[in-house]
């Protein structure tokens, strides 16, 4: 009785999901779940260039990757699309993700070694996890090694992000198991850092404004971050470094496995229109303080001008079918031992 | 759900005045009159089971739905097991349990704290005549409205290494801050927030008292302090339902939690709980746990309130109740009124405008520094276009959330009231559990619930599709509003005594007269705060509305924490501020309306 007063009161009954709008030869809604700070200018973009009506859900990874597991019984996405392909992995490994497509483009390297043995979700850009932030005007000389991290010279200088709060903090957290040779070494490398005095703050907001105040000389945080907050804040010293050994960190979409056909071709347009020139110069336009900060993987798209070359960057791959089923016991370790 | 004969529920009311013939009932026509008094009877032997099967569909399905995937996660494809306690397990174990005690320690810490400054206040401010009394009431609602995440990252700023302290006055004060980061910190700011709630609980109950019982206690040579203590005794009704609404509120708040708490290294239940869903794979089954756990300690807080009022009536406000007489304060009274006063809403506001201000005005991340105070920030608010359909948007779901929540709360609370009189039914107690477990859960875990249970297959063949729609935000926001609408109006409900409908229908007048010239004067102004309250807090309302929004129509919360999330944290806090001015705005011309418009008789018992 209520949900009827209100349906009416709101003035709105009609379902947006993917599957309801089928009917009547009309082409079905796509709708994009997305945490990319310029997901709605690709999503105008798309819908202007080929007509296809599409509607996007944004919300931070966490949130985002918790409402499509409440949806698991029956997922109303066509299209998921964050930074970091562990939850992805771990999607594939679920069944819910459609395999064996790719859009046929010109991958550069980083690319290619964002794309999956089941070709089951398509990389769109890569930003690296666990860069060095630091303001050069306070700190003239920034560490240059992880072990550098360790010594007495930065002992209670370091801050990094929670994993368990900030999304795109895990890879970074994997990423040094991964370097490091295993989950147990990570752990003790964490254990050490902690031993010097890491500061763990919730998000990025949180371990920028450390820095800015003195409490910490340096951020470990995801590259767009570091380059965005130079950006925002309009302040050239504040720099971005990489350590050898940085962890890749690639944006990456998935389609719904259990979309209709009509959605799943939708879906694959979609794609496609992020790697076309199209679809780049909206990602490079949508959010040039954040995420637009990021290394094209097409061949013959230039990242923004702010962006250091990709290879000058020293980057491993984190195998995302390993670590993905470790974020939840990763995290929860990290916010009992390490957050403490 | 019961009716009482001698006093119809408004639902009757309206049955009634939607037949009733305009010029009332006319001596001759029988037949009509028995066609309406069966109606009439219908309706309010309908009434009653139709409003609990709306509440059940709008409450008790998510709220069971979630609650269920703790011991069968495979019915919502959650994991393998069709029944399993693995979850409580994992919830009742290390860093989760810890977090558990924590929060039934600061939930208690948090309701006496705010019970104690919301019952001051509602006594100084109803009572006696202090200076600026309408500044410090508009003071409450700006505490009302400040979300608990500032005035966390206020007392963050403050107190942090080289932060404000120490820029401003060169105090580097390590032993506030391990003060403040920590137990003591979480409970001030929890109760602090919780404080408005207290004081509209109870002050409802004080403008009913009326100055009998007090003059009685005076003409039998009481002084200050004995009557203080019978008025405060008289106040349980408002000071157990503040004490229950705070608890509730202070266990199921994440803002403190995942900034303070997590700051702190005090782990809290909510903060261990959205961890376990945001993390990868969600663990949906031990959040359920959790919230299960969580309900369990409004279980206690209630059996606690219950042993308190049981077997008491706090029917108090009557036809001859005369109105409070405000006594003016002097000498070192006044002094001392006007010093606590000051000092509480420095702490619980001043902090909070520095969290603000921090964020949204100093350039460089909030870092302190001669030139880096701008209004930058602000001047970008206003030139974003693209919040304009989120504002419009949100402004809709607020004035319906809070006009349903209204007519929800009115039903509730006087269903709840009048079985408080008789010895407790056991529906009423069910449902008063059942509106206090939904404060206690998190909001995510409400929205998480909702969307288990409306986008089950089994919904699609009933042929309800309201998952992804304006129609189930809209529901899920008011389950988010109903417990704490009708919380606030039993304080009010439960004063009044049935001698005074019956005298108006024993003079003649019909139901719908009776009730709005009786009971609707008495409770107006309880009615007035219980919307505006309800707008206020649903119109930036979050974690529900990130869940829950449809695609492609973003609310403000929404639109606002996008511009944080990507590092735009000065413009985002400051259209937050902009938002929180908006909204002080509108209850500024609402309570001005009501001065002017309400019939002199309504501000009687409610005068200041």
């Amino acid at each position: 009785m209520t949900a009827a007063v209100m349906g009416v009161a709101v003035g709105c009954g009609s379902s947006t999901a993917t599957t309801a709008a089928a009917s009547g030869g009309s082409k079905p809604t796509l709708v994009v779940y997305s945490a990319q700070g310029y997901d709605q200018a690709v999503v105008d973009a798309f819908q202007k260039s080929t007509g296809i009506p599409t509607k996007l859900v944004d919300d931070s990874t966490g949130p985002l990757l918790a409402k499509v597991a409440a949806e698991k019984s029956n997922p109303q996405w066509g299209v998921l699309w964050t930074d970091g392909d562990e939850g992805f992995a771990a999607l594939d490994q679920q069944g819910q993700l459609l395999k064996g497509y790719e859009p046929s483009v010109k991958f550069n390297a980083a690319g290619q070694a964002a794309v999956p043995k089941d070709q089951s979700y398509i990389p769109t850009g890569v930003t690296m996890a666990g860069t060095v932030v630091y303001d050069s005007s306070k700190t003239p000389t920034p560490p240059t090694s992880w072990q550098d991290l360790l010594t007495p010279a930065w002992k209670g200088k370091v801050g990094m992000n929670n994993p368990a709060v900030s999304g795109p903090t895990f890879p970074f957290v994997a990423g040094m198991m991964n370097l490091l040779g295993g989950e147990a070494q990570g752990k003790d490398f964490y254990g050490k850092l902690k031993a010097n005095g890491l500061h763990v703050f919730p998000t990025n907001g949180d371990t920028l404004h450390a820095m800015s105040t003195g409490q910490i000389q340096v951020g470990l945080i995801q590259s767009s971050a570091g380059l965005g907050a130079a950006q925002t804040v309009k302040n050239p010293n504040i720099k971005t470094a990489f350590l050898k050994g940085v962890s890749l960190l690639p944006g990456v979409i998935g389609i719904d496995g259990r979309a209709p056909a009509a959605v799943q071709s939708e879906a694959k347009k979609f794609a496609e229109f992020v790697l076309s020139p199209a679809g780049q110069k909206a990602m490079l336009n949508g959010a040039p303080g954040s995420d637009s900060l990021y290394w094209p993987v097409v061949q013959g798209v230039s990242p923004l001008p702010a962006m250091p070359s990709l290879n000058s960057v020293q980057y491993q791959t984190v195998d995302p079918y390993v670590w993905g089923p470790k974020e939840a016991e990763i995290n929860s370790w990290f916010t009992a031992n390490i957050a403490k | 759900m019961t009716t009482n004969r001698l006093a119809p529920s408004p639902v009757t009311d309206r049955g009634r005045a939607a037949l009733a013939p305009p010029s009332g009932e006319r001596p001759g026509d029988r037949r009509a009159v028995a066609g309406l008094r069966w109606t009439g009877r219908a309706v309010r032997l309908l009434g009653g089971p139709l409003a609990a099967v709306a509440v059940g569909l709008v409450l008790l399905a998510p709220v069971a739905g979630f609650l269920l995937v703790a011991i069968s996660p495979r019915m919502f494809g959650q994991g393998s097991a069709w029944f399993s306690v693995a979850a409580f397990r994992s919830a009742l174990t290390g860093s989760t349990l810890q977090a558990l005690l924590n929060t039934a320690l600061t939930g208690v810490g948090a309701a006496v704290l705010a019970a104690a400054i919301g019952t001051g206040l509602a006594l100084l401010l109803g009572r006696t005549k202090v200076f600026g009394g309408g500044l410090w009431r508009l003071g409450i609602w700006a505490l009302l409205l400040a979300p608990s995440y500032l005035e966390a990252l206020g007392w963050t700023r403050l107190v942090e290494p080289d932060g404000v302290l120490v820029q401003l006055f060169g105090v580097d004060a390590g032993w506030l801050r391990s003060l403040v980061m920590g137990p003591v910190g979480v409970i001030w700011v929890l109760g602090s927030r919780g404080v408005p709630f207290a004081f509209l609980a109870v002050s409802g109950v004080v403008a009913g008292l009326g100055r009998d019982f007090e003059d009685a206690a005076r003409v039998h040579g009481a002084g200050l302090w004995s009557r203080l203590r019978i008025t405060v005794g008289m106040l349980a009704p408002g000071l157990w339902a503040a004490l229950a609404i705070v608890f509730a509120e202070a266990i199921s708040d994440y803002g403190v939690a995942a900034t303070l708490g997590a700051d702190a290294r005090f782990p809290l239940a909510t903060f261990s709980l959205a961890a376990s869903v945001t993390n990868f794979p969600a663990d949906y089954p031990t959040a359920a746990a959790v919230g299960w756990l969580l309900m369990l300690l409004v279980v206690l807080a209630m059996l606690a309130q219950r042993a308190a009022t049981r077997g008491r009536s706090y029917a108090v406000l009557s036809g001859r109740t005369r109105p409070v007489s405000q006594a003016p304060l002097r000498g070192w009274r006044s002094a001392a009124a006007q010093g606590g006063l000051g000092v509480f809403f420095l702490l619980a506001l001043g902090v909070p405008t520095l969290g603000v201000v921090s964020a949204s005005m100093l350039g460089q991340f909030g870092a302190l520094g001669a030139h880096n105070f701008t209004f930058d920030n602000y001047r970008q608010v206003f030139h974003q276009s693209a919040l304009l359909a989120p504002v419009m948007l949100s402004l809709r779901l607020a004035v319906i959330t809070a006009t349903v929540a209204l007519v929800g709360g009115v039903l509730v609370a006087r269903f709840l009231a009048r079985s408080g009189g008789k010895g407790r039914g056991k529906a009423a107690g069910l449902l008063d559990l059942l509106m206090l477990g939904a404060v206690a859960l998190p909001s995510i875990v409400l929205g998480a619930g909702y969307i288990f249970t409306y986008n089950l297959p089994l919904m699609n063949t009933l042929g309800i599709h309201i998952y992804g729609t304006l129609t189930l935000l809209t529901i899920g926001l008011l389950a988010g509003a109903l417990p704490a609408a009708s919380r606030l109006l039993v304080g009010s409900f439960s004063q009044l005594q049935d001698s005074m409908l019956a005298a108006a229908r024993v003079h003649g007048a019909g139901t719908v007269r009776a009730w709005s010239t009786t009971v609707l004067p008495l409770v107006s102004r309880g009615l007035l705060w219980t919307w505006l309250l309800t707008f206020a807090d649903r119109f930036l309302e979050l974690p529900l509305a990130s869940m829950l929004y449809p695609p492609g129509q973003a609310p403000l919360s929404v639109g606002v924490t996008k511009l944080i999330v990507n590092y735009d944290f000065g413009v985002g806090t400051a259209s937050l501020v902009v938002a929180c001015a908006g909204i002080l705005l509108v209850i500024g011309l609402a309570l001005a309306l009501f001065r002017l418009l309400a019939p002199a008789g309504w501000h009687r018992l409610e005068q200041r």
